[in-house]
């Protein structure tokens, strides 16, 4: 599977009077993981619905490889795991996570794998009412792991869950998406968690978006907890705080 | 377990069943209230006869069914797919259903001839638009998100509809089903007290006119008992298919707070006009017989002279003068009973299924024995039109009182508010929706209620007027009555949403949406 860079070429979007994104340009690349951070209602979300193809921009251009984002989705090579986890009530998890599949229309073969993975073992038949708000999130997110897409949107995707699970997804999860080329971009509140998941972090000024700062996390060692105490990142950490505190 | 109780519940329906036998014997109104065995009597010795009436009346019903609420469907399909003609089609349904079924059961007794048209339409008519309605909260109940994550795989609208809209809709079309089974029952009937042939509404019109109270009282439980079934067998279905039922108040989608007067004029007339334009051109399409099917203008003509005018509007303030009473006394009961049985929950937790089932009785079926029991005068009709006002409006307030959310009432108490404060100020505002919800639907129901009883017993009003009419052949008042009593119904469903879009704009500003 060859992963597309994603190129967003000075978009703007706005809604009414309230202007979300000016002339936001960058190129994420293929295979590579991206953290957009920022303050509440900068318009993070915004991006990344006009990468998914949501939103159309005012002005400017999302490319994915060289397509545009809605055809890269009717091919099912799109995945994302929205703010609010929006599972259908009337479907069990096990259900809700092989959709996915289904409307990717790929086979859907790792249900139980990634039940197990997001740590929802025992639990497959039960429906969205009856679990927490975390869990319900861990759910969307095995529904975006499933499909094997080629591009990767996660909004917020740890936003609900409690900090020894996350802390522990933080470092499980995205072994599967390196090992499949894709190409993630991540919405995160939290440094560390950026750090940890992303070769790149993006830091955004407040309404409307614009980059205050482009880290590269290029530190080497693995991806564990371990990894936050070495100086490099330790170095990016000073960068990313003083960056978003300075904007 | 289930044995014992099973056992409870047979023991204490045989002590109620002793009770009233007793009770019956003792009391010296005989005459009025028929014992259990009168009833077990009667029904026995004209068993042949009530198995027919009722096998054509549910056959009749069945059809109705069918046909209302797949126009429901079709109806909320077609809002679906072009929004812009939601408004307008909405207020055409409503007009249609503000016309009360017994006036429109003559004219299409007129326009079918003998038959079962007549019956099967007005049962259809009797359910399409709750049935609209409980869709339409349905679709609407559908998340943006479910639509976005549809989008974000390439799927389009078809297979939104198919996957999301349509399944997250179905517990609400259930629910829309089972209210429509009695109602369609109560069509039904209806149609059968305007010149049937077969069925349990023409026994029940000849027992009311013969009063054979045995008859009435066998008949009228009958039919209720036959409508309940049909609404208990749907819920099980319903609870099947679905697994659960959603609450939903039956409310009819408000205009928007931001119409400004002339836009909603402009908005009616447009609406008039249609409804002027079909009538006419339906009847001329058909090439209906001008002397049964009266045109717009021939009933202009009609009510032009000062004679025929006179005797509309006398008759027309008859009806509303009895309609009234009842209407203020079913909407005040109901939520006054609403908002005490909120202060002892207990009580309120027991009796909300029996007002829920109680709610789904056509209580028209009824109506002949409330009127046995009350009389012919307004007494009688005040009770028929209140009791058919009385459950919905408190199972629709109960619901209200209780969308207050949790951590309001955790707000309240952490600053040791009583219950009484709590009620005023917060349950009683969040039941505001609902009670107007209830008033707006409850004006169509008074009409129906009070047309019917003066059709079937007290000799008044414009029931007796279009029942009189249609004997003498005189058929241009029926038809000037069925536009007046639409009229009148279209505009006091209008005053009912004025007034509460005032009062919620002072008392509940943040729920007008
Ligand atoms: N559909 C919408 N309609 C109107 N305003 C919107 C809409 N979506 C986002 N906004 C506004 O755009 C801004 C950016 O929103 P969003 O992208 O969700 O921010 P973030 O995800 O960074 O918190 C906010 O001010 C928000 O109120
Ligand atoms: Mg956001």
């Amino acid at each position: 599977m060859i992963s597309p860079d994603i190129i967003c070429d000075a978009v703007t979007k706005s809604f009414g009077a309230t202007q979300a994104v000016s002339e936001f340009s960058a190129t994420l690349k293929a295979g590579h993981t991206t953290a957009l951070v920022g303050p509440s209602g900068c318009g993070k979300s915004t991006i990344l619905r006009m990468i998914a193809g949501l939103e159309t921009p005012e002005r400017g251009e999302v490319l994915v490889g060289d397509e545009a984002p809605d055809a890269v989705a009717r091919r099912g090579a799109l995945a994302m795991s929205f703010q609010d986890p929006s599972l259908l009530p009337w479907r069990s998890v096990s259900a809700n996570i092989a959709l996915g599949a289904e409307l990717a229309r790929k086979p859907a073969d790792q249900v139980d794998h990634l039940i197990d993975l997001v740590g929802l073992s025992g639990f497959a038949d039960h429906r969205p009412a009856a679990l927490s708000g975390g869990m319900r999130q861990r759910a969307a997110i095995a529904r975006s792991l499933i499909s094997k897409p080629e591009v990767l949107l996660l909004d917020e995707p740890f936003g609900a869950v409690d900090a020894i699970t996350r802390r522990r997804l933080n470092v499980d999860l995205p072994p599967l998406w390196r090992a499949r080329g894709t190409t993630v971009v991540l919405v995160t509140h939290s440094v560390e968690e950026a750090l940890l998941l992303s070769d790149r972090v993006i830091v955004l000024s407040s309404r409307p978006a614009s980059v205050v700062a482009d880290i590269a996390v290029d530190a080497p060692g693995p991806r564990d907890s371990a990894f936050l105490d070495t100086p490099a990142v330790q170095d990016h950490a000073r960068a990313l705080y003083s960056a978003l505190e300075g904007r | 377990m289930i044995g014992v109780n099973l056992w409870r519940k047979l023991l204490a329906a045989g002590a109620l069943l002793l009770l009233w036998e007793g009770a019956v014997a003792l009391s010296s109104d005989a005459v009025l209230i028929s014992s259990p065995s009168d009833i077990a009597g009667y029904l026995s010795e004209n068993f042949a006869l009530i198995a027919r009436a009722s096998v054509e009346t549910s056959r009749n019903a069945f059809w109705g069914f069918l046909w209302g609420n797949a126009a429901a469907i079709v109806l909320s399909a077609t809002m679906l797919v072009l929004p812009r003609s939601e408004r307008f089609l909405l207020a055409l349904a409503l007009l249609v259903f503000c016309v009360p079924l017994i006036a429109s059961g003559p004219i299409l007794r007129v326009l079918y001839g003998p038959g079962t048209g007549p019956q099967v339409t007005l049962a259809a008519l009797a359910v399409y638009y709750t049935t609209l309605l409980a869709l339409l909260v349905g679709l609407r109940a559908v998340s943006q998100n479910w639509i976005d994550l549809m989008r974000v795989y390439g799927r389009g609208p078809l297979a939104t509809l198919m996957r999301v809209r349509a399944r997250a809709s179905l517990p609400y079309l259930f629910v829309g089903l089972q209210i429509s089974a009695p109602a369609a029952f109560l069509g039904a009937m209806i149609g059968e007290f305007t010149g049937a042939e077969r069925g349990l509404g023409v026994l029940t019109l000849r027992a009311m006119r013969g009063l054979e109270t045995d008859a009435t009282w066998s008949l009228a439980l009958l039919s209720a008992a036959i409508a309940m079934t049909g609404y208990g067998a749907l819920g099980w279905l319903g609870r099947r298919a679905v697994g659960y039922a959603p609450e939903i108040l039956l409310s009819a989608p408000r205009q928007d707070a931001d119409q400004t007067w002339w836009r909603s004029l402009g908005q009616t007339l447009l609406i008039v006009a249609c409804v002027v334009a079909v009538w006419q051109l339906t009847m001329d399409a058909f090439d209906l017989n001008r002397f049964f099917a009266k045109r717009p203008g021939d009933v202009w003509g009609f009510l032009i002279v000062a004679e025929n005018r006179d005797t509309l509007v006398a008759a027309l303030a008859q009806t509303l003068g009895s309609a009234l009473p009842g209407y203020l006394a079913g909407l005040s009961l109901g939520a006054g009973l609403a908002a005490l049985l909120i202060l002892w929950p207990g009580l309120a937790q027991a009796t909300l299924p029996f007002a829920v089932a109680l709610r789904a009785i056509p209580i028209i079926t009824t109506a002949p024995l409330l009127v046995l029991g009350f009389g012919r005068g307004l007494a009688g009709t005040t009770v028929v039109v209140a009791v058919m006002i009385f459950f919905p409006t408190l199972v629709a307030c109960q619901q209200g009182l209780r969308q207050t959310p949790g951590q309001v009432a955790d707000l309240f108490r952490s600053y040791g508010a009583g219950r009484f404060v709590f009620l005023c100020k917060a349950q009683i505002p969040a039941m505001l929706p609902a009670f107007f919800a209830s008033a707006r639907m409850a004006v169509p129901a008074a009409l129906l209620a009070v047309t019917t009883v003066e059709w079937l017993a007290t000799g008044k009003g414009v029931g007796v007027l279009m029942a009189t009419t249609s004997s003498t052949s005189n058929y241009n008042m029926l038809w000037s009555c069925v536009a007046a009593l639409a009229g009148v119904a279209a505009a006091a469903y209008a005053l009912v949403a004025a007034l509460e879009r005032a009062i919620l704009r002072v008392y509940a500003s943040e729920q007008l949406t």
